[in-house]
C-alpha cells in the first residue's frame, strides 16, 4: 500500500519536475521573444520618427520655397497680383435662354478650325 | 532501575536496537544543521539580493531623463516645428572590455573625430558607464555593432530636430543634449510641465501631446524671407518684425534676424543673436506720435478737428526742437501725423498735459516687460516721471525705450476698438482673448486711429508700403530714429520701424517690422524708414494676406468709410 503510494508520489514528482522545467524554459523563450519584439518596436519607432522628421523637413515652406524659386522660369511663375482676386459676385449671371446667334458663330468657328481659347490668349497678349 | 536504587555506578548497556536508534538522532541532527545551513545561506543570499541597489543613473542623470522626450511642437495649422527623433548614443563599460586598445582603434576606425588618446583614457579603468559619443545615425550605430567589441553597448535617446532651421528659431529657442529647454518656448514649456513629466519618467515614447503655437508658419516664412532680403537689399545688420492678430492677441509670426539654428545652439551665443522683438528695447522714434495722438484723442483735450502751430522749433533752454520735412504753417491734427510734424506732436502732447501723457504710457504697459511667453523679455525704459523736455522727446519716441513687442501691443489695442489684449504664443480662440481684453482707449478714438494709419499710408510715409501692399488696406506710421553713437545721436546712423495694421476696414493683423542701419537701395532712394521698414511691410502684406483669408478690394468707399464724420 505504502510502497504504492510511494512510487505514485515519485512519478508525480518527476512529472512536476519536467513540467515545472518545461515552463520555466517556455517563460525564458516568451521573455526573448518579448525583449526581441520590444527591440524591433523600438527601432521601428525609432525609423518612424526619422521618417516623421524627415516628412516635416520635406513639408516646410523653407524646403518648398527653394524648389519653386527654382522652377520660377519653366512654369513663369509669379507672386499673385492684387488684381487677379475675384470674386462670385463679380461674375456675370446666367442668360435667361441661350444666345443663338453666339452659338452659331462659336459652331461655326470651331468648323472652320479656330481654337477660341487659343484666340483668346492670343488677344490678350 | 534496581542499580540506581543502590547508589552504585550505573551500567548502562545498550542494546543494538538502543544504539542504533541514536545514531539515527545523530544522523537527524547533522541533517537538520545541514539544512539550516543551506536554507540559511539561501535566505541570506535573498537578503543580500534584496538590499543590491539597482544603479539607474548613467553619469549621474537617470535613465528615463536621458531617454525622455518631449512633446511636438506645430503651428497653428498643424505644421511640425519641433519634432524629436529616437537617436542611438554608444557607451561603454570599461570593466568588461578586454583589451583597450583594440576597442579603441577600433571605435576610432568608425568615428575618426574622436580623439584616439581620449578613448584610451576613457576606456580604461573600473567603470560601469562612459558615454563614448551620443546621438549617432542608425548607419554608424550598425558599423560600431558589427565591430563586436565587448563591452559597447547603445541607449536610444531622444534628440530635438528643428526641420524648419533658423526660420523660427526665436520662437522655439533650443535644447541641450539632455533634451531639456534652454531658451525660447522650449525653456518656457520646460518651466511649465514637460520638466515634472520628464523627471517623473512620464515623458517617454510618442505619447505626449503636441502643442499648439499661434504661429503660422506660412506666414513665419514669408517674414523670415522679406527680412532676409531687406538685410541685403539695404545693407542692414539686423531686421526683425512681429506679426499679431489683434483680436486674439496670437502672435502669427516672430522673426529677428540675424538669428540661429537651433538644430546647433551654440549659433545662438554668437553675438547680435538676441531676440530683438523682446528683448530688444529701443527709442522707436515717429511711431510713437501714434501714442501720443491716441493719448489726446482719447483724453477729449484734442479733437481731431484740432490745428496746432508749427511755424516755430519749439525751445528748451538752449535746444530747439524742429521738423525733419519741416512744413512750418499751422497743422491740422491728421496733418501732424501724415507729415510726421516733431512740433505738433510736442504740442498736441502738451495739450494732453505730460502727467496724463506718462499715465497713458504706464496704461499701455509700457512701465513693465511687455507679457508674452518667452523667457527672454527686457524692462522697458521710460522714465517714471517726466519733465518738460523728457516729455516732449517722448511726445515724438526719443529719450524712452520700449521693445518692439510693447509698440505691436499699442498699435493692436489702437485698431481693436480700443481693447488692448495680452499677447501669447499659444493658440488661443477670441473669446478666451476676450476675458482678458483692457479697454485703453475708447471705440470712437480707435476709430480715428484707424483712419490716420491709413490717410498716412495713402499721403503720408506710407506711401511706399501701400505701393506694395495695395488694395489690402494697410496702414501704419513709420519712425527713423537716429542712433546713438558713443553717447550722441549720429546722423546717417539710423534705427527705423514701420508699426502697421491691415486690413484697416476689420482690423485683423498689427504687425510691427524694424530695420537696423539701412543705407539707401540706389541713389534714388532714400534711407528713412518708409524706403526699407515701409517697403518690407508692404512686401509682407503683400503675399500673407491672400494666405489669411483677406481678399484684395480696390473700392475707394472703403477708405471713404475711415474718415471720421467730422471731416467729411
Amino acid at each position: 500500500m505504502i510502497r504504492t503510494l510511494n512510487v505514485v508520489l515519485v512519478i508525480t514528482s518527476i512529472a512536476a519536475l519536467v513540467g515545472v522545467y518545461a515552463l520555466k524554459y517556455s517563460v525564458g523563450e516568451t521573455a526573448s521573444e518579448k525583449t526581441a519584439i520590444e527591440h524591433q518596436i523600438d527601432r521601428q519607432e525609432a525609423d518612424l520618427s526619422l521618417l516623421k522628421a524627415d516628412w516635416a523637413f520635406l513639408n516646410q515652406p523653407a524646403n518648398v520655397a527653394p524648389i519653386v524659386t527654382r522652377h520660377v522660369a519653366e512654369l513663369n511663375l509669379q507672386i499673385l497680383a492684387q488684381d487677379q482676386f475675384g470674386r462670385f459676385d463679380t461674375l456675370p449671371m446666367r442668360m435667361k435662354a441661350p444666345d443663338m446667334n453666339a452659338l452659331d458663330g462659336l459652331f461655326e468657328s470651331l468648323d472652320a478650325g479656330v481654337d477660341p481659347i487659343q484666340q483668346l490668349i492670343t488677344e490678350s497678349e | 532501575m534496581a542499580a540506581l536504587a543502590e547508589g552504585g555506578a550505573p551500567i548502562a548497556l545498550d542494546g543494538s536496537r538502543k544504539a542504533r536508534r541514536s545514531l539515527t538522532k545523530a544522523r537527524i541532527r547533522w541533517v537538520i544543521a545541514a539544512l539550516i545551513l543551506v536554507f540559511g545561506a539561501v535566505s541570506a543570499r535573498l537578503v543580500q539580493l534584496g538590499l543590491v541597489e539597482q544603479d539607474n543613473t548613467i553619469e549621474g542623470q537617470t535613465r528615463d531623463l536621458i531617454t525622455a522626450t518631449r512633446p511636438p511642437i506645430l503651428d497653428r495649422n498643424g505644421l511640425e516645428l519641433a519634432v524629436d527623433i529616437r537617436v542611438p548614443s554608444l557607451f561603454a563599460e570599461p570593466r568588461r572590455i578586454i583589451d583597450v586598445e583594440e576597442a579603441a582603434q577600433a571605435i576610432h576606425s568608425v568615428l575618426p573625430d574622436i580623439n584616439i588618446d581620449w578613448l584610451r583614457q576613457r576606456l580604461t579603468g573600473d567603470k560601469g558607464f562612459v558615454w563614448i559619443k551620443r546621438e549617432l545615425t542608425p548607419a554608424l550605430q550598425e558599423r560600431i555593432m558589427q565591430l563586436g567589441i565587448p563591452g559597447l553597448d547603445f541607449v536610444t535617446e531622444s534628440k530635438r530636430f528643428y526641420p524648419g532651421g533658423s526660420e523660427s528659431s526665436h520662437i522655439l529657442g533650443a535644447v541641450n543634449i539632455d533634451n531639456q529647454g534652454i531658451a525660447g518656448m522650449e525653456k518656457e514649456m520646460d518651466d511649465e510641465s514637460v520638466a515634472l513629466l520628464q523627471s517623473l519618467g512620464l515623458a517617454r515614447g510618442n505619447e505626449l501631446e503636441p502643442v499648439n503655437l499661434s504661429i503660422d508658419l506660412r506666414v513665419q516664412h514669408v517674414m523670415h524671407e522679406v527680412l532676409t532680403d531687406a538685410l541685403s537689399r539695404y545693407r542692414a545688420i539686423a531686421a526683425a518684425g512681429v506679426m499679431m492678430d489683434v483680436k486674439t492677441g496670437e502672435i502669427i509670426s516672430l522673426v529677428s534676424l540675424p538669428d540661429f539654428d537651433p538644430n546647433n545652439p551654440v549659433t545662438a551665443l554668437e553675438k547680435d543673436r538676441f531676440n530683438r522683438i523682446t528683448s530688444g528695447i529701443y527709442e522707436l522714434g515717429s511711431t510713437f506720435k501714434t501714442v501720443t495722438l491716441a493719448g489726446a484723442l482719447n483724453s477729449g483735450k484734442v479733437r481731431i478737428t484740432d490745428s496746432f502751430d508749427a511755424r516755430f522749433g519749439v525751445r528748451f533752454g538752449r535746444f530747439t526742437i524742429d521738423d525733419f520735412h519741416g512744413k512750418h504753417r499751422i497743422l491740422t491734427v491728421p496733418e501732424i501725423y501724415k507729415y510726421s510734424s516733431n512740433i505738433g506732436a510736442i504740442k498736441v502732447m502738451q495739450a494732453l498735459g505730460k502727467d496724463d501723457f506718462r499715465a497713458f504710457l504706464s496704461t499701455l504697459g509700457f512701465d513693465k516687460p511687455a507679457p508674452l511667453e518667452l523667457p527672454e523679455r527686457r524692462r522697458p525704459t521710460v522714465p517714471a516721471k517726466f519733465s518738460e523736455i523728457v516729455a516732449a522727446t517722448a511726445s515724438f519716441g526719443h529719450g524712452l525705450s520700449v521693445s518692439p513687442l510693447h509698440m505691436l501691443r499699442a498699435m493692436a489695442a489702437f485698431v481693436n476698438d480700443g481693447n488692448m489684449v495680452t499677447a501669447t504664443l499659444y493658440k488661443r480662440s477670441v473669446e478666451e482673448a476676450r476675458k482678458d481684453y483692457v479697454q485703453v482707449v475708447t471705440p470712437q478714438t480707435s476709430e480715428e486711429m484707424r483712419y490716420l494709419m491709413r490717410l498716412n499710408a495713402l499721403e503720408g510715409s506710407g506711401t511706399r508700403m501701400n505701393k506694395f501692399a495695395a488694395g489690402y488696406r494697410a496702414g501704419g506710421k513709420t519712425g527713423t530714429a537716429e542712433k546713438v553713437v558713443k553717447g550722441r545721436y549720429a546722423s546717417g546712423v539710423n534705427f527705423n520701424v514701420f508699426a502697421s495694421a491691415f486690413p484697416l476696414d476689420n482690423p485683423r493683423y498689427a504687425m510691427v517690422i524694424l530695420v537696423d542701419e539701412p543705407k539707401a537701395e540706389n541713389a534714388q532712394s532714400g534711407a528713412t524708414s518708409g524706403w526699407n521698414a515701409g517697403e518690407a511691410t508692404g512686401r509682407i502684406v503683400q503675399q500673407v494676406a491672400p494666405m489669411l483669408g483677406i481678399s484684395p478690394d480696390f473700392s475707394e468707399v472703403l477708405d471713404q468709410q475711415l474718415v471720421p464724420t467730422q471731416l467729411r
